[in-house]
C-alpha cells in the first residue's frame, strides 16, 4: 500500500529529485533488507556496507563562545535507523540543525553517498533530500494541512498560479496513507489535534522522496496509539531504504526502532553502538556518565578510564 | 480502502439547520457578510437620521443613500482603501509600517514638484508626456522607500515599528518638506489630475460603467466554471447547483448594483451647464421644478431630470483604481505563492523558514509592494486636491491600520483578508462622511470614529471566540 | 567649553565691532529655530534696516531648544549689545532669560511670538485681526448674505477659534439680521487640505449645492474646499477665502477661485521691529515709538507697549503687491489668470 501511494506522488514539477526516486527504490536490494534487522541479527561490520548514505564528520559548531557540537562524527547507512540520544543540551538537536540547514556549522564536512555537500539553509538540505520533522512541529498554523504539504514547494496551474485544488487532492491521498480519518482538509491545522498535526508533519517530511529523514521527538505529543502508528510508519519507510536519525528521550522507543544508537554528551559524541550489542543500562550510562560500554565504539566524548 | 476524495463538501448530516448547510455549501465567509451587515445598518441608520433635518430623495427619504452621497463616499475611501489592502499582508507578516502616510506625503511632493517645477517648463504645460512621468517617478519612489524600509527590517534586523517609526518622521516633514520647501505644490498637470477623479473627463459615463460591469459579471461566471472544473478534474464533490447560482446571483447584484448607483448620479447642473456652453450643446428649454430638488440644467433653470440636458458620472477612475487594486492584491494573496508565504511566514516565521522560504527577501518584497500602493495611493490623494502638500499623508497610517484592523486583520499576524481591509476603510469613511452630512459637533465625530474602532474589534473578538 | 568658545568668538566680533564705529550699536536676535524657511525672510529685512543705520547685527539660533536658546541669550549678553529681539521658542521659559537681559541694562523685544514681561516691547502682526479682516473682504468684495459654509482649522489649536471669534464679530450683524445663514461649521483635522476637501463635499452635498460663501481659516484649506466646489462646478462663482499667502492660493486669486488671502508679510514684520530697534538705540524710549500701544491680551494679562502690524488682504485688486514685494514672481502668481487682474497684465 506504501509503495503505491508513493508511485502515485506527481511525478511533475514537485517532484525535485526525481533521481533519488529511483535510487530509493533500489537500495533495499542492494544492501540487506533493513526491515529485517529490527531487533534481529547486529551488524558486526558496518563499514563493509560500503559507503554511508550520509557522513557528518568532525562537525563543529559554536554559540557566542559555548561549543554546542564539537567534533562530532557521525554516520547513516540507507534504510537504517541511528537514535540520537543524549541530555538536553547534549547538542543532539544542534547537530541535527546542522543537517537540516537551520545552523550553519563552524567547522566540518558533511558526505551524501561519499560526496561532499554543501549545507547552508534548509533549501540546501531539501535539494539534496533531506527531510526533518521538527520537535516543534514547524507548521504555519494558520494555514490547512495542503498548505503545510507543499510549503516552499507549491504546486502551480499552467498560469503560475497556486493548483489548490490539486494539492488539496493530493494531500488527501497521502493523508489517507498516514492517517485514514483526517478529514479536516479546509480547516488551519491550529485547529487539529497534535496527533492529526503531527501526521500533517510526517506527510510534508515523506511525501517528497526524501532520502534522508531527522525526526526530532517525533512522538513526543502524541499518545500511545499515535506512537504506536508512527513507529510503525519508521518501520515502513526504513523498508523503502530511507535513512533516519531519530532523536528521542524514551529508550524503549530508541531500542525498538533504531539499529544503532550514538550518544552525545557536552557536544560531544560519546559513542555508537548497535542496538543489539549493548543494553538499556549501557546506554544510560552513556547519556549519565560519558562511560564507554565494551560493545560501543567510543568516541571523542568517552570517559578516558572508561574506554 | 476508502476513496479520500469523498470526504469533501460531505452530506450534511441531518442535525444541521438549513443557515449551517446554506453557508457550508456556498463558502460565503460569514464574518464577510457581517461587515456588509455592518455597513449597511450604518448607511441606513445616517439616512434615517439625515432624513429628519433635510428631506431628500434617499431610500428613507434622508441624504446618505442618495446616488451622490454613495458615489462620494467611493472615492473619499479609495487613498485609504488602497493603502489598507497592502497593510493586511504586512500585519499578517507580523510587522507594520507606520511610514504609510509619511510615504504618502512624499511621493506625492516627489511626484507633484516634478511635474510643477521641471517637466511643465521644460516640456510645456499640459504636455502628453508629463504625467506619465509623473507616475513612474511616484512607483519608482514607492518601492524603493518601501524596499528600504523592508531591508532594514530584514536584513539588519531593526524591528519594522522603529524603522517605520523612523519613516513617519522622516519622510514627510523632513525629506519632503526639503524638497518642497514645505510649499503646497499646486496646480497639477491636468491629466494627472484625472486620477482623482475630481472633473467630468476622469468619469467613466453610464456606456462604460456598464460596460465594465458586463465584463465583472462574465468573469464571475468564468469563475465559478473554472472552479467546478477544477474540482471536476481531481475528482472532487462539487458544490450543488443552486450554491453557485446563488454566489452568481450575488456576485451580479453587487457588480450592477454599485453601477447602477454610480450611473445615477448626474453630473451637477454647472458643470452641465459649463460643457454644453464649451460644447455648443444647446440646453433644451424644461420646466422648473419648484422644490427646487432635481438638477438637471435647462438653460438657466433647475429642472426635472426628463426635461433637461443630464449626464451621468458612471464609476470615477479613482474607484476604479481602487477595485482594480482590491482584486489584484486579493489574487495576489490568495492564488499565488507569493500570497501562501505571506501567510505562512505570519502564521509561523521559524517554520516557513524551515520550509526553505526565504523569509528576509520576502519581507523585502512585501515592504516594496507597500511602497507601491503608497505610491498610487499618492497619486489619487493630491490628484484629488490638485495639490500636494506637506500635510498631505498626515495620521493615513492610523487610518490604514485601523481599516486594516476593523477588517479583521489580526495584529498577532496570519489572519487577515483583503476585502475585508478594504470594507474596513469603507465602513470607517461612512461614518465620518455621515456625521458631517449631519454636522455634528467636530469632537463628537472623533469620539464616535474611536468608538466604533474599539467596539467593531471587540465584537470581531466575540464573533472568532464563537467560531472556535 | 562649548559656550565658552562661543562667548570668545562673541568677544572677538564685539572688538572688530567697536574697532568700525564708535557710537554705532548693535541688534542681536536670537531666533527659536531656522529649520523653517521663513525667519530668513525675517532676517534679511531686520539685517538690511539694522546696517542701514549703521549698526551691526548678531545673531543665534536655538536650534527648537529651549535650553539651548538661554544659552544663547547669555552669550548675547556678553557680546553688550542695545537691544535683542527674541523669538521665544518657549513663551514661558523665556522669562528668566527676558530677566537677565533687562538686568544688563538691554531692551528686549518679543517678536511675533509673546512673552509676557513688562519691560519687553512686543510686535506682532494683528492676528485678531486677521478674521477680522477675512469677514470684511467677503463683505466688501463676497458676498454680503446667503448660505455661509465654515472651514475651520483645527480644534486643538487656539488660533482656530480666535480666527473663528474674529470672522464672527464682523458677520454677526448680518447673521442676526438673517440675510448670512450659517449651513455648515466644521473643524478641520489638522489643518488640513484633504480633510477640508472632504468637508467641503459632505457640506456641499448636505446643502445640495446651496451655498453661496465659504469661509476657510487658512490657504491650505482653501485649496481643498477649491477642489470639492470645482467637482461641482462652483469654483469661482462661490467666493472662498485664506490666509498666509500660500502661492497656490495667490494663483488662485488671479484665476479668480479664491476670493481673498489675508497676507502677512514678514518683511514687513522685519522692518517694523528694526525700525523699533534702531530708534530705541537712538534713545527713543520704548511707549513713544511710532504706532505703540498697550497690549494685555497674553494669557496672564500682563500689560506690555506692542506694535500690532496689521495684515494684507490680497484680492485680484492689489495682487501687484506680493509681486512686487518679490514674495511670488508673475508668472507663479498669474498662470492662467482672469482676464480682469490689473497685476497680471
Amino acid at each position: 500500500m506504501a509503495k503505491s501511494a508513493k508511485k502515485s506522488v506527481p511525478a511533475r514539477k514537485a517532484l525535485r529529485k526525481p533521481a533519488s526516486a529511483a535510487k530509493v527504490a533500489k537500495v533495499p536490494e542492494v544492501h540487506d533488507t533493513p526491515s529485517a534487522v529490527v531487533g534481529a541479527q547486529p551488524h558486526k561490520n558496518l563499514r563493509e556496507r560500503g559507503t554511508p548514505l550520509i557522513e557528518m564528520r568532525d562537525i563543529s559548531i559554536a554559540f557566542g563562545g559555548i561549543k554546542a557540537v564539537d567534533h562530532a562524527t557521525v554516520d547513516l547507512y540507507p534504510g537504517e535507523v541511528v537514535g540520537l540520544l543524549g541530555h538536553n543540551g547534549a547538542g543532539k538537536s544542534t547537530l541535527i540543525k546542522v543537517l537540516s540547514g537551520a545552523y550553519k556549522r563552524d567547522a566540518g564536512q558533511i558526505f551524501i553517498n561519499g560526496d561532499e555537500v554543501n549545507i547552508d539553509n534548509p533549501r540546501d538540505a531539501k535539494a539534496l533530500g533531506i527531510e526533518t520533522i521538527y520537535q516543534t512541529l514547524a507548521l504555519a498554523d494558520n494555514v490547512d494541512a495542503a498548505a503545510n504539504l507543499y510549503l516552499g514547494r507549491e504546486l502551480k496551474t499552467s498560469f503560475g498560479t497556486l493548483d489548490d485544488v490539486a494539492m488539496e487532492a493530493e494531500c488527501r491521498k497521502v493523508m489517507h496513507r498516514l492517517n485514514p480519518n483526517f478529514r479536516r482538509f479546509k480547516e488551519p491545522v491550529s485547529k487539529l489535534s497534535g496527533g492529526q498535526r503531527q501526521s500533517v508533519a510526517i506527510a510534508r517530511a515523506i511525501h517528497f522522496n526524501a532520502r534522508i529523514l531527522i525526526m526530532d521527538e517525533p512522538t513526543a505529543a502524541l499518545g500511545p496509539a499515535e506512537t504506536a502508528q508512527v513507529g510503525e510508519l519508521i518501520k515502513q519507510l526504513k523498508a523503502e531504504g530511507i535513512g533516519i536519525f531519530l532523536i528521542s528521550h524514551d529508550l524503549h522507543d530508541v531500542f525498538d526502532l533504531a539499529d544503532r544508537v550514538a550518544v552525545m554528551k557536552n557536544g560531544k559524541v560519546v559513542g555508537t553502538a548497535h542496538t543489539s550489542d549493548v543494553s538499556h543500562d549501557d546506554v544510560l550510562g552513556m547519556i549519565i556518565a560519558g562511560k564507554c560500554p565494551p560493545g560501543a565504539i567510543p568516541g571523542p566524548g568517552a570517559m578516558r578510564d572508561a574506554a | 480502502m476508502s476513496d479520500p476524495n469523498t470526504s469533501s463538501l460531505n452530506p450534511a448530516t441531518a442535525s444541521e439547520s438549513a443557515v449551517t448547510r446554506f453557508f457550508r455549501a456556498t463558502e460565503i465567509d460569514t464574518r464577510m457578510l457581517g461587515m456588509v451587515a455592518a455597513i449597511i445598518v450604518v448607511w441606513c441608520v445616517f439616512d434615517i437620521w439625515t432624513s429628519f433635518r433635510i428631506n431628500d430623495e434617499g431610500l428613507f427619504g434622508g441624504l446618505f443613500l442618495t446616488p451622490r452621497n454613495l458615489w462620494t463616499l467611493l472615492v473619499q475611501t479609495s487613498p485609504i482603501a488602497i493603502m489598507a489592502t497592502g497593510m493586511v499582508l504586512i500585519i499578517i507578516m507580523r510587522q507594520i509600517d507606520l511610514s504609510v502616510g509619511a510615504m504618502l506625503t512624499l511621493i506625492a511632493t516627489v511626484a507633484a514638484v516634478l511635474q510643477v517645477q521641471h517637466l511643465a517648463p521644460a516640456l510645456g504645460v499640459g504636455h502628453w508626456s508629463i504625467w506619465i512621468i509623473a507616475v513612474l517617478a511616484a512607483i519608482a519612489v514607492g518601492v524603493l522607500v518601501g524596499a528600504l524600509n523592508g531591508y532594514l527590517t530584514a536584513y539588519l534586523a531593526i524591528p519594522s515599528f522603529v524603522v517605520t517609526l523612523g519613516g513617519l518622521i522622516a519622510y514627510s516633514k523632513g525629506v519632503a518638506f526639503y524638497i518642497s520647501e514645505g510649499v503646497t505644490i499646486a496646480p497639477l498637470d491636468s491629466t494627472f489630475k484625472l486620477l482623482g477623479g475630481n472633473v467630468p473627463s476622469a468619469w467613466m459615463g453610464p456606456q462604460w460603467s456598464w460596460g465594465i460591469a458586463l465584463v465583472a459579471c462574465v468573469l464571475i461566471v468564468l469563475g465559478i466554471m473554472r472552479g467546478r472544473q477544477e474540482r471536476k478534474r481531481v475528482k472532487f464533490a462539487l458544490r450543488p447547483l443552486w450554491a453557485e447560482a446563488v454566489l452568481v446571483g450575488l456576485g451580479f447584484i453587487a457588480v450592477l448594483g454599485a453601477t447602477y448607483v454610480v450611473n445615477s448620479y448626474p453630473w451637477p447642473p454647472k458643470l452641465i451647464e459649463q460643457y454644453a456652453l464649451a460644447n455648443n450643446v444647446t440646453i433644451p428649454p424644461g420646466v422648473e421644478d419648484k422644490a427646487g430638488k432635481a438638477v438637471c440644467m435647462a438653460a438657466d433653470k433647475v429642472v426635472r431630470c426628463t426635461d433637461g440636458l443630464i449626464y451621468y458620472t458612471g464609476y470615477a477612475i479613482p474607484v476604479l483604481i481602487t477595485l482594480a487594486v482590491g482584486l489584484a492584491m486579493t489574487f495576489l494573496a490568495t492564488r499565488t505563492q507569493f500570497g501562501r508565504y505571506v501567510y505562512a511566514i505570519g502564521g509561523n516565521p521559524e517554520a516557513a523558514e524551515l520550509a526553505g522560504i526565504n523569509t528576509k527577501a520576502m519581507t523585502v518584497k512585501v515592504f516594496a509592494l507597500m511602497g507601491l500602493l503608497a505610491a498610487i495611493s499618492a497619486m489619487v490623494a493630491s490628484a484629488r486636491l490638485d495639490a500636494a502638500t506637506v500635510s498631505l499623508g498626515d495620521l493615513n497610517e492610523l487610518y490604514v491600520i485601523a481599516a486594516a484592523v476593523i477588517g479583521g486583520t489580526s495584529l498577532a499576524g496570519g489572519i487577515g483578508t483583503i476585502y475585508g481591509a478594504m470594507l474596513g476603510a469603507l465602513l470607517m469613511q461612512s461614518i465620518s462622511s455621515g456625521m458631517l452630512l449631519l454636522n455634528l459637533p467636530s469632537p463628537w465625530q472623533n469620539i464616535v470614529v474611536g468608538s466604533f474602532l474599539v467596539i467593531a474589534v471587540f465584537v470581531d473578538q466575540i464573533y472568532r471566540r464563537r467560531v472556535k | 567649553m562649548k559656550r565658552t568658545l562661543m562667548t570668545m568668538m562673541a568677544g572677538a566680533l564685539m572688538l572688530g565691532v567697536s574697532a568700525v564705529a564708535a557710537n554705532a550699536g548693535t541688534v542681536a536676535v536670537s531666533w527659536k529655530t531656522f529649520q523653517e524657511e521663513r525667519w530668513k525672510t525675517d532676517e534679511a529685512a531686520i539685517k538690511e534696516v539694522v546696517e542701514a543705520a549703521g549698526h551691526t547685527y548678531v545673531s543665534t539660533d536655538a536650534q527648537g531648544s529651549a535650553q539651548k536658546q538661554a544659552a544663547d541669550i547669555e552669550g548675547l549678553i556678553a557680546q553688550k549689545p542695545d537691544v535683542i529681539l527674541v523669538v521665544a521658542f518657549d513663551s514661558d521659559a523665556i522669562l528668566p532669560s527676558i530677566q537677565k537681559i533687562t538686568d544688563a541694562g538691554i531692551k528686549s523685544i518679543a517678536y511675533d511670538v509673546q512673552f509676557e514681561d513688562p519691560n519687553a516691547l512686543y510686535i506682532t502682526f494683528d492676528n485678531v485681526g486677521v478674521g477680522r479682516l477675512m469677514a470684511k473682504t467677503m463683505l466688501e468684495k463676497g458676498k454680503t448674505e446667503g448660505n455661509f459654509a465654515f472651514i475651520k482649522g483645527d480644534k486643538g489649536d487656539p488660533n482656530a477659534t480666535f480666527l473663528f471669534q474674529g470672522i464672527m464679530e464682523v458677520l454677526k450683524e448680518n447673521i442676526d439680521a438673517g440675510k448670512i445663514k450659517n449651513v455648515c461649521e466644521t473643524f478641520t483635522d489638522g489643518w488640513k487640505p484633504d480633510n477640508a476637501q472632504k468637508n467641503m463635499e459632505q457640506c456641499l452635498t448636505s446643502q445640495n449645492n446651496k451655498i453661496d460663501a465659504v469661509v476657510s481659516e487658512n490657504d491650505g484649506m482653501a485649496g481643498g474646499v477649491v477642489a470639492a466646489l470645482e467637482a461641482q462646478g462652483l469654483a469661482g462663482s462661490v467666493p472662498v477665502t485664506g490666509q498666509d499667502g500660500d502661492k497656490a492660493a495667490l494663483n488662485r486669486v488671479a484665476k479668480g477661485t479664491q476670493l481673498v488671502s489675508v497676507w502677512k508679510d514678514s518683511r514687513v514684520l522685519g522692518k517694523k521691529a528694526a525700525e523699533a530697534a534702531v530708534a530705541m538705540i537712538g534713545g527713543t524710549a520704548m511707549d513713544k515709538l511710532e504706532g505703540v500701544a498697550k497690549f494685555n491680551g497674553g494669557k496672564k494679562g500682563v500689560e506690555m507697549n506692542s506694535i500690532l502690524i496689521p495684515p494684507n488682504p490680497i484680492t485680484k485688486a492689489n495682487l501687484g503687491d506680493v509681486i512686487s514685494a518679490g514674495w511670488i514672481s508673475k508668472e507663479e502668481a498669474c498662470a492662467g489668470a482672469q482676464a480682469d487682474v490689473e497685476a497680471c497684465k
